[in-house]
Parts: C-alpha cells; sequence; structure tokens
C-alpha cells in the first residue's frame, strides 16, 4: 500500500473534520430512545396547569381557589400571593428588566399566568384551572407601539412609573424601554445631505414565533432529604438557568442540578427562563415532590419568546453611479409587556449593527426605540443571530430600493458596492469588525449557477407578456460567535465558553462542553472535531452536554456560537492534550519533542521510519509510562474567551412566479450558497441549511402574529401558524465556499442562522421584484396569497380581461 | 374584537305586543338559543347564562344584564349583557339597542343595534367567524321573537306559532349552526 | 370520571389499561405503557408528532381515545425494529440524514412505514403529498424525502415483509 493510500485510509478511520459522517445520536432517535423532557416519569411526579388571563391588560380584583382546591387530586394552587414571602413572584430578565412570574395585581397581555394548579395528572390540574375563578377589572390596551408613546396612552407598567433610568438608557416616557443608537450621525446626515440620490422605505418586520415541535417545559424535583434541586428543562442555556435559580430559591448552586436533556428544537425559543420553570421548581420545594410543566402549542405561541416586531426606517444616499455614501436606519422595536428579550446585556438591539451588511459605507446612523405594549415578551428569537435577521432585511431591502431608483441592476449594485477582499479585516462604519470575506466570488459563483443573465431575459420576456416573475438577491454578512467577554455577557458572565477531554487508557475519549445540541448534532461533531485534532476516531469519542453537575460551565447554545466559541474551547483543549503527548512520545521513543513530526494519528520521528507512536500507545503510557515529574493522566480543559465575533457570510438568489389573480406565489428556484469557513461536517450543514431556508419561506410567505386593537392575539394556533408541510416547501439548492476566519483555532465562523437571515429577504426580493416593472419598491410580509393578490388588484391586473 | 350588526326583524303583530313581550327581559332571552335568564336582582340588574359551541371554542357563559335604559314613549329598549365563560378563557359584552317601530305601511318592525366585544379564546379561535356568526345569532333570536308575537296574537297564525316555538332546540347547535354560516356565506357571494 | 379497562395489542403485546373515557392514546401510550417514542407537539390534530400504526392505518394517536383502541393493533416506532435489525424505514433516515432534533422523526416513521406499503415505488410529489400530515421545522423535509426513497429502494430490493 503507498503512503498516499495509507494516508487516505487512516483519515477515513477518523472520520474527522469535513467528512460527512453518519450522526452518532441517530440510533437512539430513530428507536424512539430519545429523552426529551416531557418522556421523564419519577416517582410521585405531579402535574403543573396555568390559569391564564384573557385579558391583554386588566386589574386583578380577586382569584378565588376554594373550588379548585377542593378537587381531589388538587394538591395546590399558587397566585402572586404565595410568592411573594419567597419574593418569586417577580423575576429579573436577561435584559435588564423584570418580568412577572404569576401575575402580581394586575396583567399585562393575553393569556399572562395567573395561577398554577398542581395536581396528580395533567387531565385533573387541567380541570383544576378551570375551577379557579378570577375577576378582572378590563384596562385599555396598547397594541399599537406607535402610540406607545403619545401622552395620553395607557400606563403600562406600574411598576416603573417614575423610574426613568433605564437598563440601557433614560426612558423618555413611562411605556419607554430604551433608545440605543450606534454610529456617526453627524457625518451620515451630512452624507444624506450632500448626496446626488437618496431612497427611503418603511418596512416592518412581522412578529413571528420559533415554534419547535416540541414545546417548553421541565420537571422540577427537590430531594428534601439531600436538599439538592434538580431541573430538566427545555433550555439551551443550561448554566445560565443554573446560576439564576440558584440566585433566585437561595439554594447554592453546589446543590442544583439542571439537567438540558434531548431538546425537540430550539430555534431561540429555549433560552429565556419562563414563568413555568420558576413555579414548577417552587411547587417542588414547597411540596416535596417533582412536578412536571409542559405547555400547550397554544401556550407555546403566545406567551413563550416571540420574534422580531421591528418597524424599519431604512434609508441610503449614494452617487449616480450606485456607490453608497451613507446608511440610516430608525427601528421603533415592540418587546411586549417585559423586556426579556435575550441579548447579550450591553446590546439591547443586539448584534443590530452588522446593519452596513457586506458593503463598504463610509458614514452611517442607527438607531432603535424600545417600547412596552400589552402583548407577551421576547423579540429575539428564531435563527436571528441577535437581531441579524432584522439588520440584513433592512440593508437588503434598501440596496434593492436603490437600484430601483438609479435603474442599476440588483447584482450589479452589490458588487459595486462590497468590501473587497483586499480590504479584510474590515471595520465597518458602525464598528463591526469583519474577519474574513470574498462576496463577489460568492455572488458571482451563485449568478454563474443559476445563468442570471437567461434568467433576466425570460423576466424581460415574460414581463412582456404581462406576466409577473421575480428573482431576487441577498448577499448577506452576518455577526455571530458572542463573545469577547469584555463586551458579552449574559446576566454578568462572560459570553465564552468551554470544553474538557479525557483520553481513557485504552485510546477512546470523552468530552464535555458547555454547550448544548437541539439537533445541531454536536455529538458527532465535536467527536470529528478532536479526531482530527488527537487521531483517534470519532466513533471513539463519546460526547456529552447539557448536565450542569458533570459539563463545565457554558453560555449555551443559541446565536450560531456553538462553532466560534465552543468549538474553538475543544480545538484549543485538544491541542493542551496533544502538547502533553508529544513530550510523552518522546520520552517513548527516546528523542526530544523536536524530533518529532505529527502525521494524522501518530508523532514519528523525523527521518527515521518506523519509529512512531500512535494517539492510542500514548494514551497507555499517560498512565503508566511517564516521563520524569510528569502527571499521570491524558486530559485538559479550555475556556475559550473569543478574541472577536465571527462573519460568516452567503449569497443567496430565489426566483419566483406570481399568478396575477390569485396572488399565490411559486418558489421556482432557491440557490443558496453559504460560507461558514471551515466546515466539520458537510452533510450536517447542508441538513441544517435546508431547515433555515424552510424555517424562512415560512415567515417570509405565511407566518405573523398580529393583535387586534384589545390586544386579542390572532392566529396563536398551527390552525392559523404556517408551518410549512411538506407540500409547500420548495426544493433547496445548496453551494458553498471557504473563506476560514483567520482568528479561529479552525477557521471556522458557526453556520445554519444563516439561511434564515438570507433567505427572508431574498424571498421579499424576488416577491417584490415580480411587481418592479409596475413601481413597486417594497411590500411587507407575510407573501400570502392574500396578500400578493391585493397587490395586483391595487395595480389592476388581477382580473382576466 | 369589536362586531357592529345593525338588524331589522319584521313582526306580524302590533306595535303594542311587540313592546310589551320587549320589555320582559327572561322572555326576550329565551329568544336566544341557549340562553336563559337565571335571575332577577333587581329592577335593572338580571343574571344570565348562555351556551354555545362555535368552530373550535366550546362556551358556557355567566353573565350579567342591566337595564340602561326603558323608554315607552320610544318604545326603546337599552341593555348591556356582559359575561364570562365558566372556564375563564373567554369574555364577551354585547350592547343592544332594540326599537319597535311601525313602518310606513303600518307594519311593525323591530330595529336592533348590537355592537359585540370579545376577548380571549373565542376572540383568538372564533374571530374570523365573528360577525357571521353574531349575525345568524341575531337572525335565530329574530325568528323566534317574531314567532313570539304571533303566538300572542291568538288566532291559528298564533297556534302554528306556538308549534314552531315549542320544537325549537334549546340550545345552540354548532354543527347545524356552522352548515347554516357556511350556506349563509355562499348565499351571500351570488346575491 | 369512572375509569374503563381496555385491552389492546402493543408492539405485538397484549396489553391491559385503565383509563377515564376522556383520556387519549397518545397519553396511555406515553404515560401508562411508557412508550414515549411517540410525541406531542400540538393539541389541534396538525403536527403528526403523535402518528402510530393503528389497524394497518397511520392514525394520530392525539385525535383517538384510549377506549376507541379496544381490541386494536397498534404498532409505535419501538415496535418498528426486528429480530434482525433496524428496519428499512429506520435504516433510510440515519443514512439520508432525514433527522436533526429527532423530535418529529418516530411520526415520520410510522408514517412512511405504513405510507410505503400503501404506495411502495412513489413519486417524489406522491411523497410530499402522502407525508404532507407530519410536520418537523429542523429538516426542511428534503432529506426526509430522500429517506422515503431509499426506504423504498432498500424494501423493493429486499422484498422483505416490512
Amino acid at each position: 500500500m503507498s503512503t498516499t493510500d495509507d494516508n487516505i485510509e487512516r483519515e477515513n478511520e477518523l472520520q474527522g473534520i469535513g467528512c460527512s459522517r453518519k450522526r452518532k445520536e441517530d440510533p437512539r432517535f430513530i428507536q424512539g430512545k430519545g429523552n426529551y423532557v416531557d418522556d421523564i416519569k419519577l416517582s410521585g411526579m405531579l402535574h403543573a396547569e396555568i390559569v391564564r388571563s384573557p385579558y391583554a391588560h386588566a386589574r386583578i380584583v380577586s382569584i378565588d381557589k376554594s373550588e379548585a382546591l377542593a378537587l381531589p387530586g388538587v394538591h395546590a394552587v399558587l397566585t402572586a400571593d404565595d410568592l411573594k414571602p419567597l419574593s418569586l413572584h417577580w423575576m429579573p430578565t436577561l435584559a435588564g428588566d423584570v418580568q412577572a412570574v404569576l401575575a402580581d395585581e394586575k396583567v399585562h397581555f393575553q393569556m399572562q399566568e395567573v395561577a398554577v394548579v398542581i395536581a396528580d395528572d395533567r387531565y385533573i390540574a387541567a380541570d383544576g384551572a378551570q375551577l379557579v375563578h378570577v375577576e378582572y377589572e378590563e384596562l385599555p390596551a396598547l397594541v399599537d407601539p406607535h402610540k406607545a408613546m403619545n401622552s395620553d396612552a395607557p400606563i403600562l407598567r406600574e411598576d416603573l412609573v417614575g423610574k426613568m433610568d433605564g437598563a440601557h438608557s433614560k426612558r423618555l416616557h413611562d411605556n419607554h424601554i430604551f433608545t440605543w443608537d450606534v454610529g456617526d450621525k453627524d457625518s451620515t446626515d451630512r452624507a444624506f445631505d450632500d448626496a446626488d440620490i437618496t431612497v427611503k422605505e418603511d418596512m416592518f418586520y412581522q412578529r413571528v414565533h420559533p415554534c419547535p415541535i416540541e414545546t417548553c417545559g421541565c420537571v422540577a424535583d427537590f430531594d428534601k432529604i439531600n436538599s439538592k434541586l434538580t431541573v430538566n428543562v427545555t433550555s439551551q442555556a443550561p448554566h445560565i438557568v443554573r446560576t439564576v435559580v440558584s440566585m433566585l430559591s437561595g439554594i447554592p448552586e453546589s446543590k442544583v442540578r439542571v439537567i438540558s436533556p434531548d431538546i425537540g428544537g430550539g430555534f431561540g425559543n429555549k433560552v429565556p427562563i419562563y414563568p413555568g420553570y420558576v413555579v414548577a421548581i417552587v411547587a417542588s420545594i414547597v411540596l416535596g415532590r417533582p412536578v412536571k410543566w409542559i405547555e400547550s402549542r397554544i401556550e407555546n405561541l403566545t406567551t413563550t419568546g416571540f420574534a422580531r416586531d421591528y418597524h424599519m426606517t431604512g434609508e441610503l444616499a449614494a452617487d449616480k453611479d450606485g456607490q453608497i455614501k451613507g446608511l440610516r436606519v430608525n427601528v421603533l422595536a415592540d418587546h411586549g409587556a417585559f423586556d426579556s428579550c435575550a441579548d447579550p446585556t450591553k446590546f439591547p438591539a443586539g448584534m443590530f449593527h452588522i446593519c452596513t451588511g457586506s458593503y463598504d459605507i463610509p458614514n452611517a446612523y442607527a438607531r432603535v426605540d424600545g417600547v412596552y405594549t400589552n402583548k407577551a415578551p421576547g423579540g429575539v428569537a428564531y435563527r436571528c443571530s441577535f437581531r441579524v435577521t432584522e439588520a440584513v432585511y433592512v440593508i437588503e431591502r434598501m440596496m434593492d430600493v436603490l437600484a430601483q431608483k438609479l435603474n442599476i441592476d440588483k447584482a450589479e449594485i452589490r458588487l459595486r458596492n462590497f468590501v473587497k477582499p483586499e480590504q479584510f479585516p474590515y471595520n465597518t462604519a458602525l464598528g463591526a469588525n469583519l474577519d474574513s470575506g470574498d462576496y463577489h466570488t460568492a455572488l458571482n459563483k451563485v449568478l454563474d449557477a443559476v445563468d442570471y443573465k437567461g434568467l433576466l431575459i425570460e423576466q424581460q420576456e415574460k414581463r412582456a407578456n404581462g406576466e409577473l416573475m421575480g428573482i431576487g438577491i441577498v448577499t448577506f454578512t452576518e455577526i455571530v460567535g458572542a463573545g469577547p467577554t469584555k463586551s458579552c455577557d449574559i446576566l454578568g458572565v462572560g459570553m465564552f465558553d468551554s470544553a474538557e477531554i479525557r483520553i481513557h487508557p485504552t485510546g477512546s475519549a470523552i468530552a464535555r462542553m458547555g454547550s448544548i445540541t437541539q439537533g445541531q448534532g454536536h455529538q458527532t461533531t465535536f467527536a470529528q472535531i478532536i479526531a482530527t485534532e488527537l487521531g483517534i476516531s470519532s466513533e471513539d469519542i463519546q460526547i456529552e452536554e447539557g448536565d450542569t453537575d458533570t459539563a463545565p460551565y457554558g453560555l449555551g447554545t443559541y446565536g450560531s456560537r456553538t462553532t466560534p466559541v465552543a468549538a474553538a474551547a475543544t480545538a484549543l483543549a485538544a491541542r493542551k492534550i496533544k502538547a502533553k503527548a508529544s513530550k510523552i512520545a518522546a520520552h517513548l521513543l527516546e528523542v526530544s519533542t523536536d524530533d518529532l513530526e505529527w502525521d494524522i494519528d501518530r508523532f514519528k520521528v523525523r527521518g527515521v521510519p518506523g519509529q512512531e507512536k500512535t494517539m492510542k500507545d500514548i494514551a497507555f503510557a499517560a498512565y503508566n509510562n511517564l516521563p520524569e515529574g510528569m502527571e499521570p493522566g491524558l486530559e485538559s480543559i479550555d475556556y475559550y474567551d473569543p478574541p472577536e465575533f465571527t462573519y460568516p457570510f452567503g449569497a443567496y438568489l430565489c426566483v419566483v412566479d406570481i399568478c396575477k389573480h390569485t396572488g399565490e406565489t411559486t418558489v421556482r428556484r432557491f440557490y443558496a450558497l453559504d460560507d461558514c469557513g471551515t466546515r466539520i461536517n458537510p452533510m450536517i450543514i447542508e441538513g441544517q441549511i435546508h431547515g433555515g431556508l424552510t424555517e424562512g419561506f415560512a415567515v417570509a410567505m405565511g407566518q405573523e402574529l398580529s393583535f387586534d386593537e384589545k390586544g386579542n392575539i390572532q392566529g396563536n394556533s398551527l390552525m392559523d401558524y404556517f408551518l410549512p408541510t411538506m407540500v409547500e416547501t420548495p426544493h433547496w439548492e445548496t453551494d458553498y465556499t471557504v473563506t476560514p476566519s483567520p482568528h479561529h483555532p479552525l477557521g471556522a465562523k458557526g453556520v445554519a442562522e444563516s439561511p434564515h437571515v438570507g433567505s427572508i429577504p431574498a424571498f421579499t426580493a424576488a416577491v417584490v421584484d415580480s411587481f418592479s416593472h409596475l413601481g413597486v419598491t417594497h411590500m411587507n410580509m407575510p407573501h400570502s396569497a392574500f396578500n400578493v393578490w391585493q397587490k395586483c388588484n391595487e395595480l389592476g391586473i388581477d382580473q382576466h380581461k | 374584537m369589536k362586531v357592529e350588526l345593525n338588524k331589522v326583524f319584521e313582526i306580524n303583530g302590533s306595535v303594542e305586543n311587540t313592546w310589551v313581550f320587549l320589555q320582559n327581559i327572561s322572555s326576550v332571552a329565551s329568544c336566544m338559543p341557549g340562553a336563559e335568564i337565571t335571575e332577577q336582582v333587581d329592577d335593572n340588574n338580571y343574571k344570565g347564562k348562555v351556551k354555545a359551541n362555535i368552530g373550535p371554542v366550546t362556551m358556557a357563559f355567566n353573565g350579567d344584564i342591566k337595564i340602561i335604559k326603558i323608554d315607552p314613549s320610544k318604545k326603546l329598549l337599552h341593555f348591556i349583557g356582559k359575561g364570562q365563560d365558566t372556564k375563564g378563557t373567554s369574555v364577551a359584552e354585547m350592547d343592544l339597542t332594540a326599537k319597535v317601530c311601525t313602518k310606513k305601511d303600518g307594519k311593525t318592525e323591530l330595529v336592533g343595534t348590537a355592537i359585540v366585544n370579545v376577548s380571549g379564546k373565542i376572540a383568538n379561535f372564533g374571530g374570523r367567524m365573528m360577525e357571521q356568526v353574531a349575525d345568524q345569532i341575531l337572525d335565530q333570536f329574530g325568528e323566534r321573537f317574531a314567532n313570539n308575537i304571533v303566538a300572542m296574537g291568538g288566532d291559528a297564525a298564533a297556534k302554528e306559532a306556538a308549534k314552531i316555538l315549542d320544537k325549537q332546540p334549546k340550545e345552540l347547535n354548532g354543527l347545524a349552526f356552522a352548515w347554516s354560516i357556511f350556506i349563509g356565506f355562499f348565499k351571500k357571494l351570488f346575491s | 370520571m369512572k375509569k374503563i379497562a381496555v385491552s389492546f395489542k402493543l408492539n405485538g403485546q397484549q396489553v391491559d389499561t385503565l383509563v377515564e373515557p376522556r383520556e387519549l392514546l397518545i397519553h396511555t401510550l406515553r404515560e401508562q405503557l411508557m412508550q414515549t417514542g411517540s410525541h406531542i407537539g400540538c393539541e389541534t390534530s396538525h403536527c403528526g408528532a403523535c402518528t402510530v400504526d393503528f389497524n394497518g392505518d397511520s392514525v394520530k394517536s392525539c385525535t383517538l381515545l384510549t377506549v376507541q383502541a379496544e381490541g386494536a393493533e397498534v404498532l409505535t416506532v419501538e415496535g418498528l425494529a426486528g429480530d434482525d435489525g433496524l428496519h428499512p424505514v429506520q435504516e433510510a433516515f440515519m443514512e439520508e440524514h432525514g433527522l436533526q432534533c429527532g423530535f418529529c422523526t418516530p411520526g415520520m416513521l410510522m408514517r412512511s412505514y405504513r405510507f410505503l406499503q400503501e404506495n411502495p415505488n412513489p413519486s417524489e410529489e406522491e411523497i410530499r403529498m402522502e407525508m404532507s400530515g407530519n410536520l418537523c421545522r429542523c429538516t426542511g423535509y428534503q432529506n426526509i424525502v430522500k429517506a422515503v426513497q431509499y426506504a423504498s429502494n432498500k424494501l423493493q430490493t429486499t422484498k422483505g415483509d416490512a
């Protein structure tokens, strides 16, 4: 066998980085042996059901628990009054605000938690909840965020009246939460004053919800004998939950164990700490029995962290060749009744400053004003990378608006304005430090692959024939990998992440990380990283996450941060082991470490064939044959504080055909090129791209959670909330380029929110492009058949002649 | 969620009989399918119950009815009915003004304006159906009301009317109801 | 509410349960019979995570009362694998990366199990139409379609009794 064949065979054995190996977690899922929170059944376990307000804004006049308590099988009915002595009726949010656990004297949004019934089983708990009689005094609801700061607006947060120093800025009104801005306002205003051309467009990014197939829930189990609290919970950040629970309950962290078992999809929905978790924990402590709380789908859609609800005005200033001179963005952010937006503390508008996009924009200014309304709290969720969805939406829409104004091709205007490869690392006008990128190559690759010129010709022909066909192009840059602890923290805990690796004497290994998979395949991908770093087959590397008793402290998995942060920690932890291993190898081979070179899975003595030690040999030696003075064992831990964010990017192109009589849009083609730097498992990346594109399709084409004038939420069940089935979902074409991140140990940037971030403006761009020859510059989502038909009707083109 | 409906019912009977009937709150309530008055608190306040299955939402409302105005000179009744369903998930309020009028040709008509406000589950899931549902409820109400007036007449027509009233279902039947809404919707398209 | 005795066959074994008339089959399967493979994803019969095989039909067990299962033959994901290993649909989902978080997977498997018996050689359009009762948020369905095609090929070549 030749050396090359031998190398290939050894590489294949490892199934390391770059290999589309099958997933290690699949065997249990395909046999129905996953372990999700609702699968857990403990001896003596009780069930919790929450009583919720039908009103969006009301005073609680009285709560009568007597009938519920009289029902056989009901053990307790808790209200805010029961939580007051423990100071748990309110809890801190991730955004520096407080949130009611159980409504205290008034309710602020429809279906807010008012009481909780604890009973023997879920049926009795549901019966009990119907027997809790709450008397309300209705108050006028504030539903339109544009009216939140009117002088006659109803005051929502009576608990904050007079407190004008908000967590993020001064508050200008009782319903105002914060004003956040970034960039140079004066230079940007001047750029607009001096520009040849300016464009402006209002756009609404509607309220939607991630809706993973598994809803949120927990099983809280307080062991009275050992004074230990164990909480199995659907959480994307179990260590944060442990720290918060410890702080709220007074139980030391050493006696709190939080376990995120298998999670049925997160998408940001499972980052916040919900009242349901808190009341289940309290009930368990009070009753000394395990308590399970699992929400229904309607509860999930109505009360858990929503996404978006950004009213944006974008403006671009440019010269007549379409070279951008300035960007200005103003946003009204509807945060709901409590600010529980899951952002790093210092970023109340998340990473919105990425709104300069992939472009070389010399002057920029963005401002976001957050307000309270009588709606459920949230804002950051649903594969948004902390408001990157909103930022990319506004810049990509404005590029098209500018292109249309100047009659420049939408791909061409982007090519003219892209940051050039030689400009990296590039500091944007809003303070983002783009690490690497090659936007021209990515876009040109996509344009060639779809025969863009041919599509344009076809579009001209169709338009001449009165048909509607649209081509949408989006070239996005994301900011992920939160983040450097000097700027990023969650409730004061810096956003590092961690990995711990231990090699056993016979050469297999176990590793634990501070991240937590919800379907991203961490059990496989982390094993692949360690396999390549240490020359052990990924098949022999056990990956564990989610149990705070064993996993090193991490900030969890969301915002595409796992690869940039936890995977970096994994690589560095592996390299620490490799450094020790080289010393052991040198000892075994009786050479100096300088004489050694690493070759796939072994150390070789340079120039002396046959003199080599595999990692397996070294592992055994680590426990019984060590150099003088060296400690036994072969393990390490790394806590990685990223020096910078990472900036994955992509180019997406969408082709739609619209029936002008019905408004029905068919996605004829969707070509998605992603650059996430080094690709660990291409199969797993592609699968998540498909998923993200499908979720993007759902948002752009049909999802919305709206409210009537009284704050009654509309469409909060799967009867109305659009989850695409296999029938509607388009066929996806994926492609990639690889532009590694210069500061990441593996050159990897993180992936899989990008398809959601990038596809939503692409669908909108395509739909709007279908009408651009008729003067349409923007259409708000969702682009349901009815909404699109309304545009056709407005333009007078929907009727048969 | 607010719905405003204006209805005119032709009554085959005298203005006097109609006005007399209209002031009898219990009798008026009985014209609403699934509704009944359970208690008279005082001259102007009553307690009542309404059962309804509308779409996916089942409700049993317990409510209060407050007479705002009874004007014999104008033959006008104005009341507000407000209730919460027994599960606590829906609330509804109806502000109803009913007036007995004489048409130009001497016939009697009952003219009503109802403003219905709902919140909670019924508004979440029944929202799109609200206007048609309220419309149908009032149609059924009007039919029964009209039959009641005829039955007061004491003649052969009255006996017929009495028979029809006897056979009326006591509860609002969701399925039959949904079907009548469905048919009504299509009828409107082609009318 | 008085409980009723209900007996049926679950994955080839006789089971006896005691349930209230209003108890849903999905709850009995998961909580009394400890077969937690079938999942709950909604309460309006849309998501299909609770799909089981019931007397030879794909049925959403959240929309069936346990009392309706008297004397029935029920197959859940736990009963798919045989003595000689995984069922072809299970192997297919793993080979084609047809799952990510795994929550919708049991429903997908049970539906494709029955569907491929109804239609052993389906077109892509038929697969998408016939499995539209099962929702997924992670995969975008593309690899699930490939998995069903893989299983269809495997079942036809091995001509095994599915």
